[in-house]
């Protein structure tokens, strides 16, 4: 039996894809001030991904470079409007000495540089109180 | 030109999509605990699209296997979302089986 790659390359391409987008995007807006540089890098890259999926016959090549484009495209989403919205809801740690962030930490109460997340789940809901002692540590 | 590449990116998006709500429904009724679970089903529609002839089929089993992977690794973080009060929380959820073991195992968060 021939093995079929299609499925691998799609794989790899999405889980990937997905990764680093996952990583370089709070990384990226975490540091970067001007927000529409790299948003701007990655619809550029994305849409090479694509004309490139489009110029090659070669379908593992092809799929990988499509699912790799929808990723790069859908990570210039993530940098310009839903990971500051996180930063602004306290659900993603604001960078203090990124201008751009300080702004947020003084004009947004919920904000905080604390990660939230960083921790294991405990089997039940915490309350306010220590919510707000988890947000408390961070000064 | 070939739109084979766009076509199935356009479905990946969708199974991406997907994954959001699962992770997120998943996580409330039944909780992070079943990951191992998650994990080795993406695993295997990986390996079973290896031997998927048609290309079709076979990218969205890929797509869908790493979805699935990514996801399992999402579920930890889901848990302390819903306990953060961000989602709403369950109480209640079903544990999987061999529970008291899987806890000894250190959940992924990639």
């Amino acid at each position: 039996m021939e093995l079929n790659f299609v499925g691998l390359a799609a794989a790899l391409a999405t889980f990937f894809g997905v990764w680093w987008g996952h990583v370089s995007v709070r990384k990226i807006e975490r540091d970067v001030v001007n927000l529409w540089v790299p948003t701007s890098i990655a619809i550029v890259l994305g849409l090479g991904m694509w004309l490139a999926s489009t110029l090659t016959s070669n379908l593992p090549l092809s799929a990988a470079a499509g699912i790799l484009g929808v990723t790069l495209l859908w990570d210039a989403l993530e940098i310009a409007v839903r990971q500051p919205r996180r930063i602004k809801k306290g659900e993603a740690p604001a960078n203090p000495n990124n201008p751009r962030h300080a702004k947020i930490l003084a004009e947004y109460p919920a904000a905080t540089t604390i990660d939230l997340l960083d921790r294991d789940p405990i089997g039940r809901q915490y309350s306010v109180e220590e919510i707000a002692a988890m947000k408390a540590g961070e000064k | 030109m070939n739109f084979f590449g766009i076509f199935i990116c356009l479905v990946t998006l969708f199974v991406i999509g997907l994954g959001f709500v699962w992770v997120i429904r998943g996580e409330r009724y039944f909780g992070y605990l079943w990951w191992p679970y998650v994990m080795g089903f993406g695993i295997a529609l990986i390996i079973g699209a290896l031997f998927v002839s048609n290309n079709w089929v076979s990218a969205l089993l890929g797509a869908a296997g790493a979805s699935l992977i990514w996801g399992s690794t999402e579920l930890k973080e889901q848990a302390v979302r819903g306990e953060l009060g961000w989602f709403p929380y369950n109480g209640k959820k079903i544990d999987p089986p061999f529970v008291d073991v899987i806890k000894k195992w250190k959940a992924p968060s990639l």
